[in-house]
């Protein structure tokens, strides 16, 4: 399966991508942007299975992301991996169609749980 | 959960210890009273917190100690190198994920802005931080309130 991590922060996608192996998920292909726009444009080109996405970034926040991809019609699992968790984040994110919002400091069970059943 | 009406060095260090201890596998001990806590070239990081409570945190530290911390945040082993920008980018996280949690502490809708990093010549007076040991050399933490308007 093919995985999108959007961060503006490259040592937060490597950290991001060192956990998902962690957790069992190092034999998927990941494919990195640097900012929401750039992820908005990589969902269009690599079909995705799912978006990893920060919540707060240049450009295009995760949040803009998220409503760009479901008003243009894409159905792309989608799911935060944010610095805020927030309960009123939470629910943003729930009614803007994410699955989850894994909040950093985080920890490969964190990612194990959302993504389990999901990506093998 | 407490909600804070403004975050306090409590707060902020409670954060401090959370991310070094999940992200950075290191204890987050309070500075030594009587210790001087200085450094010749230094990293700064700031994030601004906007909101019920205006201002913003502030990171300090040494040029060597923040290649440290970076080093630790990607698992790198003790022989390599890691790139200047690798360093102003890992500082900054690690600043973004405690802002993070010391926003989710403060009472009402609150919003996070994106970390900066620059050198910093000198460190802040002690009296104005809280200053945390990693691994015996000193970085200062300072909540910086805006300016009440003139």
């Amino acid at each position: 399966m093919k995985v999108i991590i959007a961060d503006d922060s490259r040592v937060m996608r490597q950290i991001v991508m060192r956990t998902l192996r962690q957790a069992g998920f190092g034999h998927h292909d990941y494919v990195e942007a640097t900012d929401g726009a750039d992820a908005f444009d990589k969902v269009v080109t690599e079909q995705p299975d799912l978006v990893l996405s920060d919540w707060n970034m240049p450009n295009k926040t995760g949040i803009e992301l998220l409503r760009d991809l479901r008003g243009s019609g894409n159905p792309v699992p989608f799911g935060f991996v944010t610095s805020e968790g927030s309960e009123e984040m939470r629910e943003t994110a729930q009614a803007a169609g994410a699955l989850f919002l894994i909040a950093k400091p985080f920890t490969p069970e964190h990612f194990e749980s959302a993504l389990v059943g999901m990506l093998g | 959960m407490t909600l804070y009406s403004a975050p306090d060095q409590a707060l902020v260090h409670a954060a401090i210890e959370q991310v070094w201890g999940s992200m950075l596998f290191e204890a987050a001990d309070p500075w030594p009273e009587g210790v001087p806590a200085e450094f010749e070239t230094g990293l700064q990081a700031h994030i601004e917190i906007r909101g019920g409570w205006n201002g913003r945190l502030v990171l300090t530290c040494d040029r060597d100690v923040a290649a440290q911390i970076a080093s630790a945040l990607l698992g790198m082993g003790p022989d390599e190198v890691i790139d200047e920008i690798d360093v102003h980018d890992a500082v900054g996280e690690v600043l973004n994920v405690v802002g993070g949690s010391v926003k989710g502490a403060i009472d009402g809708a609150m919003t996070l802005g994106l970390p900066g990093v620059r050198a910093s010549a000198s460190p802040p007076a002690s009296e104005e931080s809280l200053v945390v040991s990693w691994r015996g050399a000193p970085v200062h933490v300072q909540i910086v309130p805006d300016a009440p308007a003139a």
